[in-house]
């Protein structure tokens, strides 16, 4: 323990220089401002940011990436907030309650109360990673691709429950996920799966699908009422803190969001889509009034929002302690320190511990810095509610299609998002429910790879998923919320 | 995630096209507008890593005048961003990376393009592959590896990624062959994700050996946590003065994992020469061999001439080892 607090100083030493204090702020803010925008996430601005790193002492150039990483994690809720649409996957649940939140006239609170519950998130998150990262890490190594595939299930059907209206459209949202989750080559034997244009040989980037669904929808929503403006008043708008009521129902959640998005964090390949939609699951089971979430529910923007910035402390786990990276931001983290000479992994809390130490007592700084950027940023944020929709939303259309071609630089992702918009304004319709399609298009492809090399392992025998106990209790739970969303439902006809 | 990639060279890479009318076609070619180097895959990885470390390299020594962009144009294992440079021909400002891929993914028939579809500037670097295996395996060398292969296959999972065919997969079924074990008997378990998760695989039990490039492993091995049974090189490296060649144990098998250049097609005698020797002088400069030193390659150079005849040959053996796996029908 005390060698711990004396590591700290160290880190604080190499941390509170104002060369490194100047850098977690630049990269906190460009990190939040890139995670704002739909398509731009923390891999790209980390990227960006390289041949800046050139010129640094490889500590300043992790720390600048981290700060950049987690600014994304911040930034990425805002336009979630806003303008319903997610700036990256795992703020995707951030629109479920942020996005009426901001509807009812509460958008300045909304930001406060995801800012804040970042800042704790991310805050359990370092502290986890400094005390349990060894325990944890051998942890993570038990989990193969039977414990991976049970997960991902679990995951899938807890989704379905916290979908609105009928369970069975619940499954089809799902069912079609996971079928569109299915094109392009397959990693296992390198076929081609439905790939009718060489365009989809890569498979469908479900960011493009992500921006149609919630970016383009959205204003093909809003277009029949074009010149209606939100209902809110000037005054309320204008602030960005929380009140008693929302402290109090924010408590809990943190409690809950931040262990759990820190573990799932820590798993091979998971991540923050998975961390927060589970964490949106936990709060609404834990509720007392779960009709309330999906309408501006505190609880559901608190829990996820922790659980997501917990995650991205998790993430790094596997990256300071194996040398491998557990996230594509994490990656090209690593290729960046390569080239600076430093190769993160188990020796290098031995060999350099005022690298590992210093960019972790630079987060703990960090996470107070983005706190500061982010509730005063929310000022001039509010003010863009005030701009009529029919300015509005053609920039929300241009933006979204900005973001699509920049992910791949492909004009063919224009047909993918106008098709997919078009869909998502039919699935609206007819009430089926996006966010299980999202999921499983997200995880559709991970869950198979994890199936297939589970089979390979254990000889085509189906009994490693029930023998290994890790993975049967994953299975057990997504047996019990499978029975719960039946329960709610039938509860749901009878009225 | 990873298919994102810089916002900035984006923009800069339009400005580009906008502002390239006429190549001057002078006696003494020279680049004209910014140079875009091609990585096509995305930020981290080999190809990206490489061509980041040759825009160091050609800015810090002032090799060109114009400004050194890498752009990253991940997709179909390289197609993308190789059909990209295809589209560029008889422009001498973009060069591209490559490796045996290129090859691969003809032979195997995923892609049209091959070695001989653009002009190849030089061969850069190496890696070598290897098997390793836990450090506290029972096995410690190749033969005692695949003896055990012999009595049950079934039970010796070996992982491998990102896809069947690469160069990882090609070296386990050729040493398979030559050890004496049925390469037909081999169970792969394929990891897209390559290292992230073929080493807390193996780490955690679940496989028992991995195929892999040496630089994937080397902070396992040093940190004592895997053993490598045998090493692809000629001769035995530097770090690793205790890991024996696959040569040393009896069988005749040394395997580059080699990445290089290539520049797009229909380029004048000119341009040609301006990048053979552009690229000659880079690898001599201090900045060149410091970013090699630091990402732990092997420099491997051959100027334009040597890499072409290296090329034919290269994919003419692929060609075999591909065949008597019954890769290619």
């Amino acid at each position: 323990m005390d060698t711990v607090f004396h590591n700290l100083m160290l880190g604080f030493d190499v941390a509170l220089t104002p060369v490194n204090i100047m850098w977690v702020f630049i990269g906190g803010l460009l990190g939040t401002v890139i995670g704002m925008l739909p398509g731009l996430g923390p891999a790209t601005g980390v990227a960006v940011l390289i041949p800046v790193t050139y010129g640094m002492n490889p500590t300043t150039a992790l720390i600048t990436m981290c700060a950049v990483y987690y600014g994304a994690m911040f930034g990425g809720s805002r336009a979630s907030i806003m303008i319903n649409t997610p700036g990256d996957a795992s703020a995707i649940v951030t629109c479920f309650d942020g996005y009426p939140m901001a509807k009812k006239g509460k958008a300045g609170e909304a930001l406060a109360i995801s800012a804040w519950a970042s800042f704790v998130g991310g805050m359990a998150g370092m502290v986890f990673l400094i005390f349990l990262t060894a325990p944890v890490a051998a942890m993570a190594l038990k989990f193969g691709p039977a414990e991976k595939f049970s997960l991902m299930l679990f995951a899938l059907t807890a989704t379905i429950t916290l979908s609105e209206g009928s369970i069975l459209k619940g499954f089809i949202a799902m069912g079609l996920g996971l079928m569109m989750a299915t094109i392009g080559l397959d990693g296992q034997s390198g076929a081609s799966r439905f790939v009718f244009v060489e365009d989809l040989q890569d498979g469908i980037d479900f960011l493009v699908i992500m921006i149609g669904f919630y970016a383009v929808t959205e204003v093909f929503k809003n277009f029949s009422d074009i010149d209606q403006q939100y209902s809110v008043d000037a005054k309320s708008i204008g602030s960005v803190s929380m009140s008693k009521e929302a402290w109090r129902r924010s408590f809990m959640p943190w409690l809950r969001g931040s262990p759990l998005g820190f573990l799932v964090g820590v798993l091979p390949g998971a991540g923050g889509t998975i961390a927060t939609f589970l964490s949106y699951a936990v709060e609404k089971s834990a509720s007392k009034k779960p009709e309330e979430f999906g309408h501006g529910a505190v609880e559901g923007l608190a829990g996820p929002e922790s659980a997501n910035n917990a995650c991205s402390c998790g993430a790094l786990v596997p990256l300071l302690t194996l040398g491998i990276p557990g996230s594509g931001t994490a990656a090209v983290m690593l290729g960046a320190l390569m080239m600076l000479g430093v190769r993160p992994g188990p020796v290098l809390f031995e060999q350099h511990p005022e690298v590992a130490w210093g960019v972790i007592a630079s987060m703990l700084v960090g996470n107070i810095v983005l706190l500061a950027i982010n509730l005063p940023l929310a000022i001039p944020l509010v003010q863009l509610l005030k701009i009529p929709q029919r300015i509005m939303l053609p920039l929300v259309l241009g933006m979204g299609f900005m973001g699509t071609y920049f992910l791949n630089y492909s004009s063919f992702d224009f047909i993918l998002v106008s098709v997919s918009a078009l869909g998502g304004y039919m699935l609206g319709k007819l009430s089926i429910p996006i966010p299980p399609l999202v999921l499983a298009l997200i995880l559709g492809g991970m869950t198979e790879q994890s199936y297939r090399n589970a089979l390979q392992i254990s000889n085509g025998s189906i009994s490693i998923f029930y023998e290994k106990p890790i993975s049967l209790a994953f299975l057990i739970m997504a047996v019990i919320s499978l029975v719960y969303a039946l329960k709610r439902h039938g509860k749901i006809v009878k009225v | 995630m990873n298919k994102k990639w810089t916002l900035l060279s984006g923009l800069l890479a339009s400005v580009v096209m906008v502002g390239s009318a006429g190549v001057a076609q002078a006696a003494d070619w020279k680049p004209t507008k910014p140079i875009e180097l091609i990585a096509p895959a995305g930020p981290g990885g080999g190809w990206d890593l490489l061509a980041r470390s040759m825009q160091k390299a050609l800015t810090e020594e002032k090799l060109v005048d114009q400004p050194v962009l890498v752009t990253n144009k991940p997709g179909g294992g390289g197609a993308t961003g190789w059909n990209y440079l295809k589209s560029k021909s008889g422009q001498g400002e973009f060069l591209a990376m490559t490796s045996a891929l290129i090859l691969q993914n003809n032979l195997l028939g995923k892609s049209d393009l091959t070695f001989n579809s653009f002009y190849p500037v030089a061969n850069l670097m190496t890696e070598w592959e290897v098997v390793a295996v836990k450090a506290d395996a029972p096995w410690k060398d190749g033969k005692e590896f695949f003896e055990a292969m012999k009595k049950d296959p079934a039970n010796m999972h070996i992982g491998v990624g990102p896809a069947l065919g690469n160069n990882d997969h090609i070296q386990f079924l050729a040493l398979s062959k030559l050890f004496g074990a049925d390469p037909k008997a081999v169970k792969f378990v394929v990891y897209p994700n390559t290292a992230a998760e073929q080493i807390p695989a193996l780490l955690g039990g679940h496989i028992k050996a991995i195929t892999i490039s040496l630089g994937e492993t080397m902070e396992q091995v040093k940190a004592g946590k895997i053993r490598i049974l045998g090493i692809s090189s000629d001769k035995r490296i530097k770090e690793l003065p205790n890991v024996a060649t696959w040569k040393e144990q009896g069988v005749d098998f040394v395997y580059p994992h080699w990445r290089g250049v290539i520049a797009a097609p229909g380029l004048s005698p000119e341009q040609q020469k301006f990048w053979n020797d552009t690229i000659g002088k880079m690898v001599k400069t201090p900045t060149w061999k410091k970013a090699m030193q630091n990402l732990e390659w092997e420099e491997y150079y051959q100027d334009a001439t040597a890499h072409a005849k290296f090329l034919a040959d290269k994919n003419t053996q692929m060609k075999e080892s591909l065949t008597a796996v019954g890769l290619i029908k």
